[in-house]
């Protein structure tokens, strides 16, 4: 997985690409040290050129949004298309997760 | 020895197992854990006495490919620092030559990162057997069973560690610590397919510890899912009994297989 990251305001967003997987698992430090940027109020994660997640990357997901939530920071995952759609829908993240289209 | 092989100066090295010379203990224990319903039994007095086979000293995306043109039914990584006469009696050996059908074996080191599951897909739909329409399914289930034995089976890493706080950082220096360790990244992960008209079956087996597979045995069965729905893992199974026809657990834990109806 690749991702590349621009700030605007209170906002990080974060384009993710490539698989997100289980061996991805220090590039989600990389982008857990994004929320200690100053002021910041929201992140958005743009699925939008994702091209797999797995159960791990799911549970990646998962870890982003209570580390966003312990620093007041809102998490929301945006544009998953095909195949990883089909995976956050499956395991019912929506559940947990603000995803818009 | 009961394996006998060409010497020639090449990464792929030709060789072919012996079927009858292989110890009947080895055949039984793998044949017991490739039980796949579906499939008539391999009879072994009509079976050829012998399989194609290639050994790799190490594996790669693009040597693999150019093994798997060969059509060999068994593919072995041999590993950096393996012991050759040693991994020859390894239990790769005693899996049952099926038609259509191949065996695939690389350590832990290589299938880590490898996208074993693209390769594997790519090669079924190579050889015809994988319909495009079952692609999607087939792959991310096959990609969770190896993620699952590579992660909990060979690297010995639980649930557990992700699902505590800063759970990431220890899952993620866990990691690491066993993948620096030769000894666990020589560890085998076996992929075996085989298929007919009706049915793709795939196993995936491991060399770890093994676990119980029953809903609350604490393996990485889903049962955290199904408990806390925030939970950080355990939807590897939740998809693979989703999106498979049938998924069974078999030698304690080392091996899942999964089946697709077609």
């Amino acid at each position: 997985m690749e991702f590349r990251s621009r700030v605007e305001q209170d906002t990080v967003d974060v384009q993710l690409s490539g698989r997100l997987e289980f061996t991805d698992h220090d590039r989600l430090r990389d982008i857990i040290d994004l929320l200690e940027g100053p002021g910041l109020r929201r992140i958005v994660l743009d699925l939008s050129v994702l091209d797999f997640i797995d159960s791990a990357g799911l549970g990646m997901l998962l870890i982003l949004q209570e580390e966003a939530e312990q620093r007041n920071i809102k998490l929301v995952v945006r544009g998953p298309q095909g195949d990883v759609k089909r995976s956050i829908d499956l395991a019912k993240i929506n559940e947990i997760v603000t995803i818009e289209p | 020895m009961d394996v006998t092989m060409d010497t020639i100066p090449s990464p792929l090295r030709p060789f072919c197992v012996v079927r009858d010379r292989i110890p009947a203990d080895m055949t039984a224990r793998v044949t017991a854990r490739f039980d796949v319903h579906g499939f008539d039994p391999v009879p072994s007095d009509g079976a050829a006495p012998w399989a194609d086979a290639l050994l790799v000293e190490r594996a790669d995306r693009d040597c693999l490919r150019e093994a798997f043109h060969r059509n060999p039914f068994l593919m072995v990584e041999l590993g950096e620092g393996g012991d050759e006469p040693a991994a020859l009696m390894e239990d790769w050996s005693g899996a049952p030559a099926v038609e259509p059908g191949f065996y695939l074996s690389l350590t832990t080191g290589t299938a880590y990162g490898l996208q074993c599951a693209v390769l594997v897909c790519d090669e079924l739909t190579r050889r015809g057997a994988l319909p495009a329409d079952h692609r999607a399914n087939v792959e991310m289930c096959l990609h969770e069973a190896i993620a699952n034995a590579i992660v909990h089976g060979n690297l010995g890493i639980s649930s557990a560690a992700k699902n505590q706080p800063d759970g990431y950082r220890v899952f993620g220096q866990l990691l690491r610590d066993r993948l620096g360790d030769p000894a666990i990244k020589r560890r085998r992960i076996d992929i075996f397919c085989r298929w007919n008209a009706a049915t793709i079956a795939l196993a995936v087996v491991d060399q770890g510890s093994g676990f119980d597979s029953a809903p609350n045995g604490g393996g990485p069965t889903g049962a955290a899912v199904a408990k806390d729905g925030k939970a950080r893992s355990g939807r590897g199974f939740v998809f693979m009994r989703a999106l498979a026809s049938r998924v069974a657990v078999t030698d304690g834990g080392r091996c899942t297989v999964l089946h697709f109806d077609l």
